[in-house]
């Protein structure tokens, strides 16, 4: 296929021709930074920082469910389990996601020296830790312990640390929707000249998309969150029912913002995916314009379908109906992404890297999250489920099966480019294949533990249920000593990993056409964008690109023009 | 272009319709498995909706069993056959192709076609469940921290941790959560048996519909929503009696008979009601029961429930009955006295009220739900 | 298309050797963002009050009559003649401060001190209202009923965001005096009079829903 000649005239982008000058002092530089990637860093390390936390409170609760009678005592079995559910959710997953690869990669990938608001970015930033902190710190008074999902009554009664609860989430939630509208304005009007919408890498798509639902969705729990806390702290009745307020208006509220929550974790998760598998499949991307639209598509659908969380609570049985048909219509635009993911991997020339390894996995036990959701999604299945562990293994499927190995498979990919080291190679494998063994033995027997009679939050269950709790738990065992592996690959990689070049897989997006790390003004010259990027063996479809001295020249009459730096 | 080395014959690979065969006869072979076992629960079917929400259960297994099959398949397949060789060149790329509108058509139609028929089926079910048969026997469930109780029709006081049910009586049990002096938290009633549960909310009926089918027990009875510390352990027993040990159980908790055999018989009141006049009535009540119940919505609570509307509102919350009550039922609480979740009221040797005056207090409530 | 327009040669360090041109293309395009940063954080807004309004509709559905009964006693409406007052007020802030941007925007600086000052009063008028109107509410208290909850909580969130709309203004007005703004180069004023004008519209609704509904 031919370089496309140029068709649009490139707006001049003035703006985008702007370089601060380099901030001085150990501060600006790294702690008070406006720089995208600085930011990012910040995110990666403080939402792993929450990351091991939260796992070992996982251990905890492996721990605990060793015997059927319990180890922990049931108060702090409960506490145990809900930190960590919050953890996962606001202070890990959505952080890395959103905060920590949408900050690094999405402005490098469409040619931005920045984001739109980079004082906006520092403020959003700086209230994570202090939210993060505000939640540890209410195991002192009393940590949450109804779940993440908190339900009232019982969250009413709570101590102080369910209040505390509220103030940490509040605050998560403000520096969401601020990053929300901040990325959403940088694609919106900070791409280079010529990235027209359908020429932009996919995992922009999944940030736009994952932005929008941060945007709008966040500030619904903000305010079921504001009622909680009025209600416990100064008795405004909302929820309780002897004061004439209603239980389920509170899961109403949660879950409107809660289930666009997991899109806001599976999307970008989807994005990483779509940039890795193209990349060492050395083709482009499958059906590039059915997964950008159906990223959108699953983020609007994603509003309609709330209260298939709340199938039991006694909500209007026709109500049930549309909710559960939505549910299963987002199989659909699902469906098409899985598809077009496998069509990639069709007659590719696949390299097994540690990235490609999680995107495989992660194609398998989504998929298995996907199918069991459907399960969850009919009403009369979900009769039988509700409440159960089979919603456990469901959520762990496409959490940690699903954003966890997208999060793996972006940091094995974007590490080179954020460090300037390769990570070793081998261990990456052995990871990923540790992981993926690990985690389906760890999270499988839940499903058929659930629909036997197991349910959930419980610190004992009955005792015909040991032997494969037993089993889950040395399991998970397994799964926690995994997450060594790549933590000690990571310090491997700075004291003995390969200098990592400009591009080491040989891919074709922005980022990987400047140095690694990136200078802190990104590109010299904001280059202009001829085509998608995705056309392995075509040259490279920009023009304008000013690559650092020692790097390989990136110019339209190379080939692939790369070298890999193994 | 020296250095690409695509494929130049673009096929779908070695083997490949082989593989395709042997994920659809694998797929065949786990549906017939789904079909002919117990998976995916394999719990003893004990209630009129579980063989209907078994064979929902039996669908979704085998169709997403075997969407997981070809995608897991698939992807093995490609991963083996086009991984990159080391006798590849190092910049070796694969087929150059975006698109395929005809293969994109059509795994949009397939799934969505299976979705639809997916949903029918759900609703199919879903609305076979709205119509299943119920009312022969009404009865209550009660969460509280950590144990059910239950409420059966024509017995006074509730019967904890063991529920009772004769075969082939259609039931109706209404769930909610109540707690004498502490404020109610949610609570979850599921029988996994008979595969329906329903949460408990406390200022909540929900109601469940359901035609036990199998004489046996005990069963569990398994709270699902969190409810503090010993969530884990709240459980009752739930039993299948014939009929006839169904009265013998029903009788050793005090009952009169006929709470489940459809039967009109059960305790009266035992007062002419008729003489009773709502004016002297609507004095006794400022004088005897104003103290405890305002004359509003049952659910304006002072001690007692609001009492002006009980016999205009059927679906009124704590009686067992789902029938409207009768001004003979409000006569005998007020001879007997009352004892339930809700509280206590003493009977009428204590508060001091002849029959004369309950009929006249009757004549009274029976004006107000008229207003 | 050349590529002389990227290879323009600026490099690091170099902002300040811009023409005016550049300038002018550079404000207009940072404008561009801040206005579409702001319509999005007002979207945002819109959908904090919207779920507090889903929270009294839905409160409100579960009770038979409207004001609900607290201790026997149905609770009275609100006072809609003062509110109808109170709303002139806030919505005549409206148009104040649509006639002081106009004003802004061709030059004349003292119509628009006028009409900005007129604004803020207008604005600390509507706040006192409130206020009064606070004090006078006889349904039951903040935590007395889910009436109180709702309208208290709903118009307590809208008299905060007037209260710091008032805060902005005033803080803007103080800049066109410190010279920030000019006729051309004004973004936080359209800010100031976008957000202005969001808290009107967020008032139509709880006035709306808690008055005449």
């Amino acid at each position: 296929m031919a370089v496309a000649t140029p068709t649009t005239t490139p707006i001049p982008r003035p703006v985008l021709d702007h370089i601060h000058p380099e901030p001085t002092g150990f501060i600006r530089k790294y702690i008070f930074s406006i720089d995208h990637k600085i930011i990012a860093y910040q995110y990666f390390i403080t939402a792993g920082l929450f990351f091991v936390i939260a796992g070992l409170l996982a251990e905890m609760i492996r721990i605990d469910l060793l015997k059927h009678t319990g180890v922990l005592t049931p108060n702090v079995y409960n506490q145990v389990y809900s930190v960590h559910g919050s953890m996962m959710v606001w202070l890990v997953i959505i952080p890395f996601v959103s905060g920590a690869f949408g900050n690094f990669v999405m402005p490098l990938q469409i040619g931005a020296r920045d984001v739109a608001f980079p004082w906006l970015n520092l403020a959003a930033f700086w209230m994570f830790p202090p939210a993060g902190l505000i939640l540890l710190a209410s195991f002192a008074f009393g940590a949450p312990d109804a779940g993440w999902t908190e339900y009232p009554p019982i969250s009413l009664q709570a101590p102080f640390g369910t209040s505390m609860w509220c103030i940490a989430i509040f605050l998560i939630g403000i520096s969401s929707t601020l990053t929300g509208i901040n990325f959403l304005v940088t694609i919106f009007k900070m791409r280079a000249p010529g990235m027209t919408f359908t020429r932009m890498p996919l995992f922009v798509w999944a940030s736009a998309a994952t932005a929008g639902l941060n945007m709008v969705a966040t500030t619904a729990l903000a305010a079921a969150l504001l009622a909680l806390f009025l209600e416990r702290q100064f008795g405004v009745p909302f929820y309780n029912p002897t004061k004439g307020g209603s239980p389920i208006l509170w899961q109403h509220m949660f879950w409107f913002y809660s289930h666009p929550a997991v899109y806001i974790m599976i999307l970008p998760a989807f994005g990483i995916i779509s940039e890795v598998l193209p990349t060492f499949s050395r083709k482009p991307i499958f059906g590039y314009k059915m997964i950008a639209f159906s990223s959108v598509a699953i983020a609007l659908l994603g509003f309609m379908v709330w209260a298939h969380h709340m199938f039991t609570s006694g909500m209007a049985p026709w109500l049930q109906l549309p909710f559960m048909i939505i549910t299963m219509l987002i199989a659909i635009p699902t469906g098409i992404k899985i598809f077009s993911w496998m069509a990639t991997l069709w007659g590719g020339s696949i390299e097994f890297s540690p990235a490609c390894l999680f995107a495989l996995g992660f194609l398998i036990t989504f998929t298995l999250g996907g199918v069991t959701g459907f399960f969850l999604a009919a009403v009369p299945a979900d009769l039988h489920e509700h409440g159960t562990y089979f919603v456990v293994g469901h959520i762990h499927y496409v959490l940690y099966g699903g954003s966890v190995f997208g999060i793996y498979a972006g940091l094995y990919y974007w590490w080179p480019k954020m460090t300037g080291r390769m990570m070793n190679e081998r261990l990456g494998q052995w990871h990923a294949w540790v992981t993926f063994v690990a985690f389906n033995c760890t999270f499988l027997p839940m499903h058929w533990l659930g629909l036997l009679g197991m349910p959930r939050r419980v610190a004992m269950y009955d005792v015909e249920f040991e032997f494969w709790n037993q089993v889950v738990s040395i399991c998970s065992f397994f799964l926690a000593a995994s997450t060594l592996m790549i933590m000690g690959n990571m310090l491997w990689s700075f004291k003995n990993g390969k200098k990592a070049g400009p591009n080491p897989w040989g891919a074709r997006t922005l980022e990987w056409m400047i140095s690694s790390p990136p200078p802190y003004y990104n590109f010299k010259k904001v280059p202009a964008v001829l085509a998608a990027p995705y056309d392995f063996g075509n040259p490279l479809p920009y023009i304008g690109l000013d690559a650092e001295p020692g790097a390989v020249e990136a110019t339209p009459q190379s080939t692939t023009g790369l070298v890999h730096a193994h | 272009m020296a250095h690409q080395v695509a494929k130049t014959k673009v096929s779908l690979g070695p083997g490949f319709w082989l593989v395709t065969a042997g994920i659809l006869i694998a797929s065949a072979i786990m549906s017939y498995f789904v079909y002919a076992s117990g998976w995916p629960i394999g719990l003893p079917q004990i209630a009129e909706p579980a063989p209907e929400i078994d064979s929902l259960f039996k669908f979704l297994g085998a169709v997403g069993g075997t969407i997981f099959n070809i995608v897991t398949g698939y992807i093995i397949y490609f991963a083996i056959v086009f991984r990159r060789k080391k006798s590849d060149p190092p910049d070796a790329i694969g087929v150059q192709v975006h698109d395929n509108p005809v293969l994109e058509f059509w795994w949009t139609v397939i799934p969505t076609v299976l979705v639809v028929i997916l949903a029918i089926f759900s609703t199919v079910i879903w609305s076979s469940l709205q119509n299943t048969a119920g009312d022969v026997l009404t009865m209550e469930a009660i969460g509280h921290q950590y144990y059910f109780s239950f409420r059966y029709p024509k017995l006074a006081n509730p019967v904890n941790n063991e529920m009772h049910v004769p075969v082939n009586v259609p039931v109706t049990l209404h769930v909610t959560s109540a707690e004498p002096g502490e404020p109610p938290v949610d609570h979850g009633f599921w029988v996994p048996e008979v595969r329906l549960k329903a949460d408990m909310v406390p200022g909540l009926i929900n109601t469940l519909r359901f035609t036990p089918t199998q004489i046996g027990g005990p069963y569990r009875i398994i709270c699902t929503e969190f409810c503090g510390a010993l969530h884990g352990t709240m459980r009752a027993t739930f039993y299948i009696d014939s009929q006839k040990d169904f009265d013998k159980w029903f009788a050793k908790q005090g009952g009169t008979g006929g709470a489940a055999s459809g039967g009109a018989a059960g305790a009266s009141s035992g007062i002419a009601l008729a003489g009773g006049t709502a004016a002297a009535g609507a004095t006794l009540f400022a004088a005897k029961c104003s103290a405890c119940h305002a004359t509003d919505a049952f659910s304006d609570k002072k001690v007692g429930p609001g009492l002006g509307k009980i016999f205009a509102d059927p679906g009124h919350p704590k009686l067992v009955d789902s029938s409207a009550p009768t001004p003979d039922d409000a006569a005998l609480i007020m001879k007997k006295g009352f004892t339930g979740d809700i509280g206590q009221m003493p009977d009428a040797t204590t508060n001091q009220i002849s029959d004369g005056d309950i009929a006249n207090l009757v004549a009274y409530l029976v004006s107000l739900s008229k207003k | 298309m050349t590529t002389a327009a990227v290879e323009h040669g600026h490099g690091p360090g170099d902002e300040h050797d811009h023409d005016d041109g550049h300038e002018e293309v550079i404000y207009r395009e940072t404008t561009d963002m801040r206005l579409l940063g702001f319509v999005l954080f007002l979207c945002s807004d819109v959908v904090l009050f919207s779920a507090f309004i889903f929270a009294y509709l839905y409160l409100r559905g579960t009770v038979d009559e409207w004001p609900p009964i607290l201790n026997g006693h149905q609770l009275p409406r609100l006072d809609l003649p003062f509110a109808e007052f109170n709303s002139i007020v806030l919505f005549g802030s409206g148009v104040t401060m649509h006639h002081a941007l106009e004003n802004w925007k061709h030059g004349k600086v003292g119509r628009f001190d006028f009409f900005m000052g007129f604004t803020i009063v207008l604005g600390v008028m509507f706040l006192g209202g409130q206020g009064y109107e606070y004090s006078h509410a006889a349904i039951g208290g903040w935590s007395g009923s889910i009436f109180g909850a709702s309208f208290f909580t709903l118009t307590g969130m809208h008299g905060f965001h007037v209260f710091c709309g008032v805060v902005y203004l005033a803080i803007l007005w103080w800049q066109t005096k410190q010279k920030h703004y000019d006729q051309t180069h004004y973004f936080g004023l359209t800010a100031g009079t976008l957000y202005w004008h969001f808290v009107d519209v967020i008032w139509v609704a709880l006035f709306f829903l808690f008055y005449i509904f």
